[in-house]
């Protein structure tokens, strides 16, 4: 059973990302209004947002958190080419009564010549690494040496994918198994015969990252299940913390959930719709939404787009 | 514009009014559904809202455009524009307030009829209307009229002649004196005011746009270009305006407009309408002739300053409102991204477009989206009952389960089980798995009777059933058992070995020692109410009174299933004779009984000795109790195959009642990657792991793997107690995963460690256990430093010297501290510990600095403006699982 509720997010423009911290206690929307805000959690459960400024000349389309043991640190990437490191600092006494804190630029990434699509911070494992993408096709690599210094990040990779990137994603395992990998996605539509998904990985031999899916690939990528439930584009897609909750957004303005059962069958859990009134198999509950009865027992035959590299 | 096709159009002010124009104006309201369920003639538009027609007004005939006045006195006055050049005021509604009585029917006539084309009212000089008209030779083609200009008797006179279609019967006045007169020779086919300016009118005009300064009607700027339809400002830039020609749409920036700064991709027909939608910047949508779809053009980027060359990130997407093939549609003015949609034959639709909507999970279990400019977060709500509780994800059992202390009971294995809901039979089996084989009796029951188990490097304890039965070494007997209580003589072969009765011992069936009744456990599953598996069971032992009785005791328990009755009077019939009724009745209709511990009784009564496959393969009995059935009943040689394929299942499908079979090692590592990979449980996972296995197993990077992703979880969830108690409950068991010290105090005279000497000092027992007594003698000597004998720093506080061993020297006796000391005065005792800035370095007694930062930001050293309190912002956060 999942209940929705509205928070006063006062963007002027779209949002086009949110992102959790660590411990799911901040969060960060960033948006077309070229700014980006910091939310706190209160006790009661309320978010409160204790923080907003410019942080770009464009629209910002990613942003997201490093890992807390970096301290409390963003970065974001935007339609004006570059992506930025941010840093919370303790900010003056009436700053902190008032319930605000301060963010300071602790640098600036300008090596891309178009905009960047996406930013994430690597597994800690990894230490304080961050890889941008870009519309050209360029995904970057950064490291900072000193964790302790945020303003130095020394471009330490850089991958040409051919390719339109959109998004970017680690693979959060740590397991010495196997070595680091990186997912990129395209969204170029010109492009068909071939994925529009690549898996790089780390290589200890030539200490750079090679491409493993464009090529002859490496890894058997099983389509575990596919739904065309939303009926048009999706345009998102998250895992839970456990990777056992998948949620979907597409243009028809609704959020679906999705769960796997014992038998690994894939099957639509939930229907939210985007705008927070309730989904159409809910009851009448206002803003509730119950799970979706018969008309999804159907569509888990036609399956959903999710893929699992070999576990 | 019209023509047969409908057109619509939202009222510029009544958020819930619209106007659908073919040949006759219709004005609708639209309401949501809840509201008009009962209201008669009301047209559904979506599953939330439905259309009423307030008025029609047929007035006006040979309509080619309309325009709805712009401002909010009079509403419902709208201009149109007819095919014979007039245009004409009309109005919807009832509000006849005295300037909307002047205004309405009144005309304005051009010299020379022809087609008008298009209409737009001026939005600042709202007086202000201009009309594109067809081409006349003599004659311009934009015309701007005052629709407040008076009545003027020379007018009327040619107005009387040209009246050529208007047949109706008004006696509206007319005009034919347009304020400008733009455009001659040529064709006006799409007009806009722009906002720039309330005196600038751009103009579709034949073959090129052209801007009309009113101020200086002499001088136009034009650009030649096809695409002159549907010319549209921007409402966000108001520089940009689109325009269309065919399939092709143009965008141009008015600040450099010598040429469109973009040009769409081409669509295969003709488009008909375009329009930008005004709660939203950069989103154009496009109308296709004869499409079913909305195609809509997301430009999400501020147009660039001159000289930029950028490439603009445009996002192409088709929106379905509805089944049906599009006349034209219309944003709403204020609803975001709204928009009611009218096909060919008035069929209405109401459709909002949604916004990519970006999600996000948190750690827990909350769900964040935003949809366009909001925000929503969900949360998984804590259902009651076992459904529900079945339903949940793992993830929010794990959380449970961690705060339930699931996997600490390390006395009572099996109550691990209740701890994590008592639910799950999978978690019960394996923690009663775990449960025998961790047993302390059994343990030492068994190094009693089978030391040569221990005498391998592995030892079998861990090893599970399979290698147990694998190496059996003691020949195994057989004996023929005649069925007790039963008087026909019929025997049964039943196979013992020493082995074969520790296997039952671990199936739970038998307690540890060399006596072999199950009498106990029978009374067990009795209490439990398990009367099913408790007769099977007894049954098995070939004892068929007692399974008789156990059922029978079963249907007259309180709420029994009277049914057990039945049962026990079939059973009761037993007759080993191959071709008896009983046989074959009870071979066939065994398979329509629901509960399998009754079928598998049935089938084990009338199958061959040996052939046991109806209770073997009844994948509905427990593991354990098929396990122990086949130790008792199959020979050497089937056992092995039989134990094997099973193991083979269990691995293959993760069942954890399999780990009976596997036992702690490599084999129970692979069953235990398939439970993880299908369920993503790591907590039971680490902690059967962590519960006994040898150093070989742990040091399995799927082992480590799986604790270092449940210490994660614990730490994202911050759990940080429970982490750091599964961190404490891990090193009793794997004692090489303990963390090194993280800090070392030096002296500030010697450079010595304090902890270190501390520790090699040989009073050192003696003086822990005495310190924490408050003023007593032995604390001053902790005042200084081990090695040197100097002070250490004082408080900034109190500004005694400071002193408290910070190591945590093994073997201090603290347990037995531990459980005389009260919360409070475990605190006290935490009062005492120096603590120290790391930006400053300034530092005290804990508990000093604690109280002085409850009232102060600053440090309280002077002339320090050091905000040490406020440094760190993870120390902050409070652990959710404080107790």
């Amino acid at each position: 059973m999942f209940v929705a509720r509205s928070i006063a997010a006062d963007h002027k423009d779209l949002i086009h990302d949110v992102s959790y911290d660590f411990h799911g206690r901040r969060m960060a929307t960033c948006s077309s209004d070229q700014s980006v805000k910091v939310w706190d959690k209160t006790e009661s459960g309320e978010w409160h947002c204790t923080a907003s400024w410019k942080t770009h000349s464009g629209s910002v389309w990613r942003v997201t958190w490093a890992h807390p043991e970096f301290g409390q640190v963003l970065a974001s990437c935007s339609f004006d080419r570059t992506a930025a490191v941010w840093e919370e600092i303790v900010g003056e006494s009436n700053d902190k009564q008032r319930g605000q804190s301060h963010w300071i630029k602790r640098t600036t990434l300008v090596d891309s010549r178009t905009s960047v699509t996406d930013v994430k911070f690597a597994p800690k494992h990894m230490g304080l690494m961050l890889t941008t993408c870009s519309a050209d096709g360029v995904v970057r690599i950064y490291e900072a040496p000193d964790v302790m210094n945020l303003s130095q990040w020394s471009l330490q990779h850089e991958i040409s994918c051919k390719l339109s990137c959109s998004c970017i994603s680690w693979n959060p395992s740590s397991s010495r198994a196997h070595p680091p990998m990186i997912a990129v996605g395209s969204d170029d539509s010109s492009v068909t015969y071939t994925g529009k998904v690549q898996i790089y990985e780390y290589s200890e031999n030539t200490r750079k990252e090679i491409s493993s899916s464009t090529g002859p690939t490496k890894f058997e990528v099983q389509i575990v299940a596919q739904f065309d439930n939303h009926n048009s584009q999706v345009w998102r897609v998250s895992w839970n913390i456990t990777s056992t909750l998948l949620a979907s957004s597409g243009d028809d303005g609704c959020v679906r959930l999705w769960k796997a059962n014992y038998m690994d069958n894939w099957k639509c859990t939930g229907i939210l719709k985007g705008d927070g009134s309730p989904g159409n198999g809910s009851s009448g509950q206002p803003g509730a939404l119950g799970t979706a009865g018969g008309t999804l027992a159907a569509a888990s035959q036609n399956s959903l787009n999710g893929t699992s590299v070999g576990r | 514009m019209s023509g047969p096709k409908p057109d619509i159009l939202w009222s510029p002010h009544h958020v819930d009014r619209y106007v659908i124009c073919d040949s006759e104006l219709s004005l609708y309201r639209i309401e949501s559904l809840g509201s008009t369920e009962a209201k008669a003639g009301a047209v559904p538009l979506s599953e939330e809202t439905a259309a009423t027609l307030l008025a029609i007004n047929s007035d006006t005939p040979y309509m080619k455009c309309v325009a709805w006045y712009p401002k909010h006195e009079p509403e419902c006055l709208l201009a149109v524009g007819q095919a014979n050049g007039r245009v004409v005021l009309t109005s919807l509604g009832q509000s006849h307030n005295s300037k909307c009585k002047e205004l309405m029917g009144k005309e304005f006539v051009p010299k020379h009829a022809r087609q008008c084309n298009t209409l737009a009212w001026n939005p600042v000089d709202s007086n202000w209307l201009a009309a594109g008209l067809d081409k006349h030779r003599a004659d311009f083609s934009v015309l701007i009229w005052d629709i407040s200009s008076k009545f003027t008797p020379e007018a009327s006179v040619p107005a009387e002649k040209i009246r050529l279609s208007s047949g109706d019967t008004d006696s509206g006045v007319v005009v034919t004196k347009p304020l400008y007169e733009l455009g001659q020779n040529d064709a006006c086919l799409s007009l806009c005011w722009l906002p720039r300016d309330q005196k600038l009118l751009l103009a579709g005009m034949h073959r090129n746009l052209a801007i009309f300064d009113l101020r200086n009607t002499s001088q136009k700027m034009f650009v030649n270009t096809k695409a002159i339809q549907g010319v549209t400002v921007d409402p966000y830039f108001h520089d940009r305006v689109a325009s269309f020609f065919e399939g092709q749409v143009a965008i141009w920036d008015l600040r450099k407009f010598e040429k469109p700064v973009l040009t769409l991709s081409e669509q295969p027909k003709p488009l008909t309408k375009v329009a930008w939608c005004p709660t939203r910047t950069g989103l154009l949508a496009t109308l296709m002739r004869d499409s079913d779809v909305v195609r809509l053009y997301d430009m999400q980027h501020t147009p660039t300053p001159i000289g930029d060359e950028t490439e603009p990130t445009i996002i192409e997407r088709c929106v379905q409102p509805c089944e049906t093939i599009i006349g034209s549609f219309a944003w709403h003015p204020s609803a975001q991204n709204r928009m009611v949609v009218v096909s060919p034959n008035r069929g209405m639709t109401d459709f909002t477009v949604f916004e990519r909507i970006s999600l996000a999970w948190s750690s827990g279990t909350s769900l964040v989206w935003a949809c366009g400019r909001h925000l929503y977060e969900c949360s998984e709500e804590c259902g009651a009952g076992a459904a529900a509780a079945a339903e949940r994800d793992v993830a929010t059992k794990m959380r449970e389960r961690a705060q339930s202390r699931y996997g600490h009971d390390t006395v009572q294995v099996w109550k691990n089980h209740v701890l994590a809901g008592g639910n799950d039979p999978q978690l019960k089996s394996l923690w009663y798995t775990l449960h025998y084989i961790l047993h302390d009796h059994h343990r030492y029951y068994i190094i009693q009777c089978f030391p040569y188990f221990f005498g391998n490097k592995q030892p079998l304890l861990y090893s599970g059933i399979k290698n147990i039965v694998k190496s059996s070494t003691s020949g195994t007997t057989e004996s023929r058992r005649c069925w007790s209580g039963s008087e026909r003589p019929a025997e049964v072969v039943r196979y013992l070995s020493e082995e074969r009765g520790l296997a039952l011992q671990l199936c739970g069936w038998i307690r540890c020692g060399p006596d072999i009744n199950v009498e106990p456990f029978l009374k067990s599953l009795e209490q439990e109410g398990e009367w099913e598996r408790a007769a099977a069971v007894a049954l098995f032992n070939l004892d068929i009174r007692r399974a008789i009785q156990i059922l029978h005791k079963g249907a007259s328990f309180d709420k029994g299933d009277l049914n057990l009755n039945v049962v026990a009077m079939a059973l009761s019939g037993y007759t080993d004779e191959k071709s008896s009724l009983w046989r074959e009745m009870c071979s066939s209709l065994r398979l329509q009984l629901s509960n399998p511990y009754l079928c598998v009784m049935f089938a084990f009564l009338t199958s061959e000795p040996g052939a046991y496959d109806g209770v073997l393969y009844e994948s509905r009995v427990a593991v354990r109790d098929r396990v122990a059935f086949a130790c008792m009943f199959l020979s050497d040689s089937q056992l092995p195959r039989y134990i094997d394929k099973l193991t083979n299942e269990m691995k293959e499908a993760g069942n954890l009642e399999g780990i009976l079979l596997t036992g702690l090692t490599k084999d129970g590592v692979d069953l235990m990657e398939s439970y993880v990979d299908r369920t993503g449980d790591v907590q039971t996972a680490s902690f059967c792991m962590l519960k006994g296995s040898s150093g070989e197993v742990l040091k399995d990077p799927r082992v480590q793997c799986w604790i270092e992703n449940y210490r994660n979880l614990l730490d994202a969830w911050s759990f940080w107690h429970k982490r750091a108690e599964f961190d404490i409950h891990r090193s009793k068991l794997d004692p090489s995963s303990k963390p090194l010290a993280q800090v070392f105090v030096s002296c500030n005279f010697c450079g010595k460690s304090i902890s270190y000497s501390c520790s090699s000092m040989p009073h050192q027992g003696r003086g822990f256990s005495q310190y924490g007594v408050s003023g007593s003698p032995t604390k001053s000597k902790v005042t200084s430093c081990p090695g040197c004998r100097k002070p250490l720093p004082r408080c900034a506080l109190c500004l005694m010297n400071m002193g408290t061993p910070v190591s945590s020297c093994p073997g201090t006796g603290k347990s037995d501290e531990k459980v005389d000391l009260s919360k409070d005065k475990k605190l006290a005792q935490f009062n005492n510990w120096f603590t120290w800035c790391h930006n400053c370095r300034h530092g005290g007694h804990a508990g000093h600095m604690l109280n002085w930062f409850s009232d102060h930001s600053e440090c309280p050293v002077s002339a320090c403006t050091c905000r040490c309190m406020q440094l760190d912002t993870t120390g902050n956060l409070v652990p959710s699982d404080s107790s």
